[in-house]
């Protein structure tokens, strides 16, 4: 593994950046959701949803929410899943798992489990699960590639990977817009309803520094996949890859 | 788009109908309509369907070749033999593994022509297409008939339209 990685635009050393991403998290996990709504407008529930359907998930599965933070996938997936299957929330960080704990309970979802960790090594066995899913997580983990073997490793034959993550806006008209609102309103909005302008302006950086779809899709194949493609959501602003073990 | 709507229908007909996949499981199909440029890859696994765009150089099993109206009369549920003797479909590979295909195509029918209305823009057949499709849907739930799902559908919203299922769930 490389000596330095990035944290936003920051090179940082590498053992630094999980205890910096965590300082992130733990920093904005209770106005998560609120956030989240805010940033996206909403959107991020269409993007969720497209997941969800593209998912393939189906009664009786086993289905892993990895970065799983307030847990709205882990709801959509429990109902998908019904009483036959199981759906584990699991997150690196402690605070986004209460989070999640107390988003689910007050959607009267008890019946999913709760597991701490890291993407990077994951405390399941191999072939586990039917579908494995990290929305918005990817771009925090520090060694992708070890993340995506993982999930590879953990997934049954004919078992899904989705990975929802910011991308490559598409439209050049678009990504200046997007730009700007990322740089200049992003921050100010986290300054104002979660008190926090530093954290946000890392998520827009981090955006940035993440692999665009081509990029990602060559890493999920490197990782064992046969089978990756990418659904553009909203000009490319996020994209959804999926694929399968075979 | 599409792909995710063929895919979505025929994995709702697998499960609500247990079929068996053993014919195609591990098999990679390519259906190709050529005068309209469509090339779809089905890959069974794990006792559902795919729908991918690209095999990534991975061999194919069966390969179907068909122009526009033969592709419609298959998702209509035209025997594939009939189609096969008008030599308006090649098939190169097993052909069970192709019926079982054409088969699971022409019970998830009425979803593609609904997702064909919905492109052609046409309201209309669009909303009947939805109510037929949510006809079936009881009617494979209950395993009952589709003729006598609809009769008694068409009853209930004579005699009480907002006892219809139609209706039900539908915010005014």
């Amino acid at each position: 593994m490389e000596k330095t990685t990035h944290f936003g635009y920051t090179e940082v050393d590498t053992e630094k950046k999980q205890g910096l991403v965590k300082g992130v998290f733990d920093s904005v996990a209770s106005k998560y959701d609120l956030m989240n709504d805010v940033m996206s407008m909403g959107t991020h529930r269409l993007w969720k949803n497209y997941t969800i359907s593209s998912s393939n998930v189906k009664e009786g599965d086993h289905v892993l929410d990895i970065a799983g933070g307030t847990g709205d996938l882990a709801i959509k997936f429990r109902k998908k899943v019904g009483p036959s299957g199981k759906v584990i929330l699991s997150d690196i960080n402690d605070s986004m798992l209460h989070e999640g704990r107390k988003n689910l309970i007050n959607h009267g979802v008890i019946d999913v489990e709760f597991v701490q960790a890291n993407a990077e090594s994951l405390p399941f066995e191999d072939n586990t699960f039917d579908c494995v899913s990290i929305a918005f997580g990817l771009r925090n983990v520090t060694d992708k590639d070890a993340a995506l073997k993982q999930m590879y490793r953990v997934l049954k034959k004919g078992g899904v990977l989705l990975v929802l993550e910011f991308s490559k806006v598409e439209n050049q008209m678009l990504e200046k817009a997007y730009d700007f609102y990322s740089f200049n309103l992003i921050p100010k909005f986290g300054d104002y309803f979660a008190n926090d302008e530093d954290s946000y302006q890392y998520l827009a950086e981090s955006i940035r520094k993440h692999p665009d779809q081509e990029t990602l899709k060559t890493m999920v194949l490197d990782a064992g996949f046969k089978f990756c493609e990418y659904h553009n959501l909203t000009g490319g602003i996020v994209a959804l890859h999926k694929a399968v073990k075979t | 788009m599409f792909r995710l709507a063929v895919e979505k229908a025929l994995n709702r007909i697998i499960n609500v109908n247990n079929i068996d996949l053993a014919h195609i499981d591990n098999k990679i199909i390519n259906l190709r309509v050529e005068d309209i440029d469509l090339s779809l890859f089905f890959l069974c696994l794990n006792s559902r369907i795919f729908v991918i765009n690209n095999t990534h150089n991975k061999k194919t099993d069966v390969e179907i070749r068909m122009n526009k109206s033969s592709f419609l009369s298959l998702i209509k549920g035209a025997p594939l033999e009939d189609l096969i003797e008008k030599e308006d479909i090649e098939i190169n590979g097993s052909i069970k593994t192709a019926q079982q295909l054409a088969d699971l195509l022409a019970a998830s029918s009425i979803d593609i022509e609904e997702l064909v209305s919905k492109y052609t823009g046409d309201i209309i057949a669009h909303q009947i297409g939805l109510s037929i499709k949510q006809i079936k849907n009881i009617s494979l739930k209950n395993n009952g008939s589709i003729i006598d799902n609809l009769k008694e559908e068409l009853t209930t919203i004579l005699l009480a339209p907002s006892r219809s299922t139609i209706f039900k769930d539908r915010t005014p």
